[in-house]
């Protein structure tokens, strides 16, 4: 609560980060009266972090591992730039222990948790130890990796099959096989073993129970480093794909006031064994007889962490920079409520009738949602070249509202205002989502793209009007565009798709 | 008098012949055999968007020319399409050379940096076959061959970017396949 000795006030602070996070850090460091600093990779020189923070060092070539991985340059960075701490955000270096301890052994503070306890929680077998140790219940299964397809057998007809191979190592549905007869194991074990030694340059692989139909419910909670330890409540995160998540909301509608009691105490478990410092998120899987197990801890602020703020009217990253300033929680638990429903949107460059394939290019206009109960975290801009090599996602939409349906509803009027021309993306997906009873009634899973999705059959159809509309202006499109090329001479590249859209649509207008 | 032109659209598996006929300050467009619809385009957005009449119905359409091939991306009432449209002419002129999507050459379809080349010249290779490896994103799309045939040419590297519609594998069908 209030200052020790050892508190201080940053100056300033350098953000670890690029896309929408680095913005999100950067807005809550200046409300603070932080200085900031940003990082760049040469071909993010004109991005939006960039453009955002106080000052900007550029840190080495476009590819992240000549950049954005480069933890002795990023420290250089800070050095340079006389800021006394720095924030990760999520992804890059956000769980790397030797990052965090480099940081610190630089003078620097890590706004994160210790290189300790990222390397108990990077390692699913260490951190699954750690929790049954702590109580915390776990997928039944093995503690130690296993080599031996007998004793995989053994295991897997203890505690029955359906069983998950797993890699320990493993992360973003890599290195994970489903194995449902004693018949498929020791070919299974072999090849998860096999790509978890590629992959993860570790082989060690584990044998847990596998929960059909399972949602995805996680705990956000805050430490200070001394076991002191909250939490903010559950987020359900069951929209996937490829293992990723696509949608999020809080509260999760799958939980009864007993059983999120249950899940949010479990969590407050798990951060407290290992004396938890800064912002992390504890993962569940839930059943569908209401059982839930500790799946992973990630000791980052998490992409979905606006629906937490929206809902609990905190804000997590002043609250990481108080902690690492020293100051602790600054929030009791009693204080903290679930206040209305929060719905989070993954804007992704990437095309859902195409097995959601990348789809890139230039942002060549953005028309952004606005009025009651609309946030927007964003890393792009209107005429921004979104690289290729970072992740496809540019913006989160956040929509809160009294109750979920109210929170749906409003959804469905901001995704209809909400108008990105340039790269195919998925705001259309989100607008199926939404219609789809089983995300309607909340009983959605894990499942929920697999079972409902169908690639060739899921846009509602353009009416005639529409197709009308669409084809006519296309066509008259391509008419102007001729006659302007006709009209002047093509300077210089006459195919850059800003001079044929610019010349073609001035053109368009008929009524001189 | 009307000054008229035609052009043939291509939307997902459809394909539509549009006419575009103005007089002076009146514009109108017949789709396939239908009448001619009355069209009024404004451009709106200082220039990025049209604000689309037919009717009375309203849309805003943004549309941007993305490649030599004509494709048009094009966002209608919020949603992204693809298109391709050419003039009447140069379609004809396209199919007396032969179909071109029966041809083996592999074009990118996104921007992106080619990972793996999986063949080399003179290999024979069958339709469906993974020939070159493309990133973009973090995610590695594989290309296919489209029909069978041999390699005769791959004008990329390993490790160069590439655009959409740039030539990646040149492959000579197999003679009646």
């Amino acid at each position: 609560m209030e200052n020790s000795d050892s508190s201080r006030q940053f100056r300033k602070v350098l953000v670890a980060n690029r896309g929408e996070i680095a913005v999100r850090i950067i807005q809550g460091l200046r409300e603070m009266g932080i200085g900031t600093v940003a990082v760049y990779s040469e071909i993010d020189r004109t991005a939006l972090h960039v453009l955002t923070a106080d000052e900007a060092v550029c840190i080495g070539p476009a590819p992240a591992a000549e950049s954005y991985l480069k933890g002795d340059r990023i420290i250089a960075a800070a050095l340079e730039t006389g800021a006394e701490a720095i924030h990760p955000g999520y992804g890059f270096l956000s769980e790397n222990g030797p990052f965090s301890a480099a940081v610190e052994a630089a003078g620097l503070v890590f706004i994160g948790p210790t290189a300790e306890t990222m390397a108990i929680m990077g390692d699913k077998l260490s951190s699954r130890r750690r929790m049954i140790a702590a109580g915390v219940p776990v997928v039944p299964g093995t503690e130690e990796a296993v080599t031996d397809p007998a004793e995989a057998v053994a295991v897997a007809e203890r505690i029955g099959y359906p069983v998950l191979l797993k890699a320990s190592a493993g992360g973003g549905g890599k290195g994970m096989r489903v194995v449902r007869s004693s018949g498929e194991m020791a070919a299974a074990l072999r090849q998860t073993r096999g790509e978890a030694g590629a992959s993860f340059a570790n082989d060690a692989v584990f044998v847990e129970k596998y929960i059909e139909s399972p949602k995805h419910i996680e705990v956000q909670v805050l430490g200070d480093g001394r076991g002191e330890v909250i939490h903010l409540f559950e987020r359900e995160c069951s929209v996937q794909r490829r293992h990723q998540k696509v949608i999020e909301e809080s509260p999760s509608p799958s939980l009864t006031p007993a059983l999120r009691d249950r899940i949010c105490a479990a969590a407050v478990q798990t951060a407290r064994a290992v004396s938890y410092r800064g912002a992390g998120t504890v993962e569940f899987i839930l059943a569908p007889g209401g059982e839930f197990f500790f799946l992973e801890m990630n000791t980052r602020l998490q992409v979905e962490h606006p629906v937490t703020e929206m809902v609990t009217g905190v804000d997590l990253v002043r609250a990481m920079v108080l902690i690492a300033q020293g100051q602790g929680l600054c929030y009791r638990q009693e204080d903290l409520r679930q206040h209305g429903w929060a719905l989070e949107f993954r804007l992704y460059a990437e095309d859902p009738a195409r097995n959601f394939a990348p789809s890139i290019g230039r942002i060549e206009s953005l028309t952004v949602p606005q009025g009651p109960g609309v946030r927007l975290d964003t890393g792009i801009y209107e005429g921004f070249d979104v690289p290729i090599h970072y992740d496809p996602m540019l913006a989160k939409l956040i929509v809160w509202a009294e109750n979920r349906d109210l929170a749906i509803d409003r959804a469905r009027r901001v995704l209809g205002e909400f108008i990105l021309h340039g790269p195919v993306h998925n705001l259309p997906f989100h607008a199926w989502a939404l219609e789809q009873p089983a995300f309607r009634d909340g009983s959605y899973t894990t499942h929920f793209v697999s079972e409902h999705f169908d690639p060739a059959d899921w846009q509602p159809r353009l009416d005639a009007g529409q197709t009308d509309a669409l084809i006519a202006a296309t066509a008259l499109f391509e008419a102007n565009r001729r006659d302007a090329r006709l009209a002047t001479p093509p300077a210089g590249d006459e195919c850059a798709p800003g001079n044929w859209r610019l010349n073609a649509l001035r053109q368009m207008t008929n009524t001189k | 008098m009307w000054m008229k032109k035609r052009y043939i659209l291509k939307l997902a598996d459809d394909q539509v012949t549009a006419e575009v006929a103005r007089r002076e300050a009146e514009t109108q467009v017949r789709l396939g055999d239908a009448e001619p619809l009355g069209i009024d385009a404004v451009p709106v957005m200082g220039g990025r968007a049209l604000s689309v009449r037919l009717g009375n119905r309203q849309h805003l359409v943004h549309l941007t020319g993305m490649d030599r091939k004509g494709t048009v991306a094009a966002t209608l009432d919020g949603r992204p399409f693809r298109l391709t449209v050419m003039d009447e002419l140069k379609a004809q002129a396209l199919e007396s050379l032969g179909d071109a999507g029966g041809s083996g050459t592999i074009l990118a379809d996104i921007p992106g940096l080619v990972i793996e080349i999986r063949v080399r010249p003179g290999q024979q290779v069958h339709q469906g076959e993974p020939v070159i490896v493309v990133e973009a994103m973090k995610m590695q799309n594989e290309l296919g061959a489209r029909v069978s045939g041999v390699v005769r040419e791959i004008p990329v590297k390993v490790g160069q970017s590439v655009n959409p519609g740039d030539p990646l594998v040149v492959i000579e069908p197999d003679p009646g396949g």
